[in-house]
């Protein structure tokens, strides 16, 4: 399975990728316009998103996703993790919200559970 | 203002004086002017009947002198002999003694034997009748009394009487003169005494006092009644004689100075008194002075009004009285006044003094002082305004002291808050590398020991930077309160459960005493779980085992500016307190006493503002070395300030 991780910041694209490259095969787009042309290109199974990013921010994006790929997961991260945004991401389709920084275990552990939830391998 | 405020005050005391006084004047005035005036009619009254019992006097001085020459020693006897030169000496002597203006005697059939005056024995000329010696013969008894007597009898009796009795009739101002001119018959006091002998009548004894121009009894009247009192030059008291309307014999003066004989009497006077013979008392102009005047007819011997006797008293005197009672009823009245503008001034000063301190005091306050002068201390209800003014003034003070650190402390919450909330985004991107990172080494078999335990304290020291931010991020996000009406006793014992286990290892007593009625509040139950969270959690730190903390809830009495009621919430500890100094910057950010570590200083910042937002206080009482206690206040309806 694919895993689009989309963040601005190359350290979270690389952590996520060092994380998770064992079990999945992980691409990174450091923009959404990046993110777009790898779903087009790509066949993804689920998609970690940053919502804070120059340009196209992470909503906009996760809307977009929606609609064009309805059935793809999205897991949101933020470093900005209030009450308020976690309010924000739960009024989306974002399957959940994981808060930025995280250990390996707590990466791993959600994206068991979204994986499980949707009923994927 | 402040002058129209003083007028008011002297107005009013002026009011007040001026109407008691206007109205005890014209109370005072018209019982006064009834009772002097009253007075003055009461006394003319018994005036005039003293002058009555004097003019009766007169008239029976007559009948005694009479009685007494008919009984005189050898009287009958000349007259039975005709012995006139006798019978005239003893008449005269009778008449000069008794004041006699006329006597003589009669015959049985009335015809005059003999008289006192110029032709004492009577020619052949028939004598003009005397009605008193007529009634005397016809009832043969004394006659007695008054009479008017026509010119022609005068002139009979003597020349000069008829002379004297003459009167000429002067017009009173703006009357037309009557056909009569002058009166000529005369008002007569006289008796007739039937003289006896052995049951005959032997003849008649008469005599009589001419009352036209007489001045004996008016004056008589004067000097006893009124012995002679004078007031202002001017004799106060008045008698006249009237005969018919007409002034016969009077104390009145004339214009010229003389007396006032043949003016008339009013024509309201004649009417009442003359003619319809009544007694009568009334205020007239006698000449140019006012008098109180009383009447009474004068009745001759047939019951026939034949003229008035008059008394009058100068009304000035008593007017005068009454003017000089009024006038100081005024001086007092204005005394009152003037004496009401003092006093209102003083009031008024009293008050207004006071008042304009505080004023001035007051626009001190305006241009920010907060010590102004309010001047000496008053009395009565000015003390309490200056106190509670004095009291508004320490308030506002504390007030300011209070706005401006909350100004403080809130500009220092939202600058660290936007600070916090930039820099927990940027940290935690590399933060999330850091620990990813971390975490990859140490799953790393092939580490040596030196290594891993390396990159434990960097994955430890990372994870305090990640609470460090957390906290941050909690600090500065102001959540909006999701509220519903929360049983606070029972959030209280969840909250306690949760640290249940805590304070058994920590070994640490907790106890709850809950107010049985306690109100349900309008508050966000899971802030405000953190609220209790947080200070139990600083009161586990501050404890050591064998502590206890007690939390207790009650309905409070106090309410908050917007007069909302509330309950407060304490959470008591028997830990190590706090330092004094160290208590007023307890709920500052970043302010912590714990080891490196062990918190982040955001805390109890955080529970401030929860409890801020929902509208509430916190209170700390500590005492080093016995706890502390944290008492919170929240409103049952919630509104944040």
């Amino acid at each position: 399975m694919k895993i689009l991780v989309v963040d601005d910041e190359s350290i979270v694209l690389e952590s996520c990728r060092r994380v998770l490259e064992d079990r999945f095969e992980v691409i990174g787009a450091g923009s959404a316009e990046a993110a777009l042309e790898a779903l087009r290109r790509e066949t993804i199974g689920m998609i970690l998103l940053d919502i804070k990013m120059p340009g196209k921010d992470g909503m906009s994006l996760l809307k977009e996703v929606k609609e064009k790929w309805p059935n793809i997961p999205v897991i949101v991260m933020s470093g900005y993790a209030t009450t308020e945004t976690v309010e924000q991401v739960s009024r989306t389709e974002a399957a959940t919200f994981i808060a930025k920084p995280f250990t390996p275990d707590e990466l791993v552990e959600v994206v068991a559970k979204v994986i499980n939830k949707e009923g994927k391998p | 203002m402040f002058y129209s405020f003083r007028s008011k005050i002297i107005a009013s005391f002026l009011g007040v004086t001026f109407l008691v006084g206007i109205v005890s004047l014209l109370v005072g005035g018209h019982l006064l002017t009834r009772s002097v005036l009253g007075e003055a009619r009461n006394r003319v009254a018994q005036d005039l009947h003293a002058a009555r019992e004097m003019y009766d006097n007169r008239v029976r001085m007559i009948e005694v002198a009479l009685n007494i020459t008919t009984l005189g020693y050898g009287f009958i006897a000349a007259l039975k002999d005709r012995n006139t030169s006798d019978l005239v000496f003893r008449m005269g002597r009778m008449a000069q003694h008794s004041g006699l203006d006329f006597a003589g005697i009669t015959d049985e059939k009335g015809q005059s034997i003999c008289r006192i005056g110029t032709h004492s024995i009577p020619g052949k000329k028939a004598q003009p009748p005397n009605p008193i010696v007529t009634q005397a013969l016809e009832k043969k008894t004394l006659a007695t009394g008054t009479v008017v007597l026509s010119e022609e009898f005068l002139k009979f009796e003597s020349p000069q009487l008829a002379e004297r009795a003459r009167v000429d009739i002067i017009p009173r101002p703006g009357e037309t003169p009557s056909a009569e001119k002058a009166v000529t018959s005369g008002l007569v006091l006289s008796a007739g005494v039937p003289i006896l002998h052995e049951g005959q009548i032997l003849g008649v004894l008469y005599g009589g006092i001419l009352l036209n121009r007489d001045e004996r009894i008016v004056d008589t009247v004067r000097g006893t009644v009124f012995r002679n009192e004078e007031y202002k030059g001017r004799s106060i008291g008045r008698a006249t004689i009237f005969l018919k309307d007409v002034r016969v014999a009077t104390n009145v003066p004339a214009q010229d100075g003389g007396r006032a004989i043949g003016t008339k009497v009013s024509q309201e006077v004649r009417e009442r008194v003359f003619e319809k013979s009544e007694r009568w008392t009334k205020r007239a102009l006698v000449l140019t002075d006012w008098y109180i005047m009383a009447y009474e007819p004068i009745q001759d011997i047939f019951n026939k009004t034949v003229g008035i006797l008059g008394m009058g008293v100068l009304e000035e005197k008593y007017v005068d009285l009454r003017w000089r009672t009024l006038s100081i009823f005024v001086l007092i009245t204005l005394a009152g006044m003037a004496l009401a503008t003092a006093l209102g001034c003083f009031m008024a000063g009293k008050i207004i003094d006071p008042v304009n301190r505080l004023i001035r005091a007051s626009q001190q306050v305006t241009v920010g002082s907060l010590t102004p002068d309010i001047g000496p201390v008053s009395t009565g209800e000015m003390v309490v305004l200056q106190k509670t003014f004095k009291e508004m003034v320490a308030a506002m003070g504390r007030r300011r002291a209070e706005s401006q650190d909350r100004l403080l402390l809130s500009e220092r919450q939202a600058s660290v808050g936007r600070l916090a909330a930039g820099v927990a985004h940027e940290i935690n991107n590399p933060l999330t590398g850091v620990l990813t990172y971390t975490h990859m080494l140490l799953r790393k078999k092939d580490l040596n020991e030196e290594v891993r335990a390396d990159l434990q304290t960097i994955a430890e020291a990372t994870e305090r930077v990640r609470k460090i931010v957390k906290g941050l991020l909690d600090f500065s996000t102001q959540t909006k309160l999701d509220r519903e009406l929360v049983d606070v006793n029972r959030l209280i014992t969840d909250t306690m459960a949760l640290m249940e286990n805590q304070a058994l290892v920590n070994g640490i007593s907790m106890a709850f005493k809950p107010a049985d009625d306690l109100r349900t509040v309008n508050m966000d139950r899971n802030q405000f779980q953190n609220v209790l969270l947080n200070i139990l959690i600083n009161a586990m730190d501050a404890t050591k085992p064998g502590d206890n903390i007690t939390f207790s809830t009650l309905n409070s009495p106090v309410v908050n500016e917007a007069g909302q009621q509330g309950i407060e919430i304490s959470i008591a500890d028997t830990g190590c307190g706090i330092p004094p100094e160290h208590l007023n910057k307890l709920f500052d950010p970043f302010f912590t006493t714990k080891q490196v570590g062990h918190g982040t200083g955001l805390g109890l910042s955080v529970t401030l503002g929860i409890v801020q937002r929902h509208g509430g206080t916190i209170r700390v009482n500590s005492e080093v070395g016995n706890g502390s206690t944290f008492t919170i206040w929240v409103p049952l309806e919630g509104r944040a300030r």
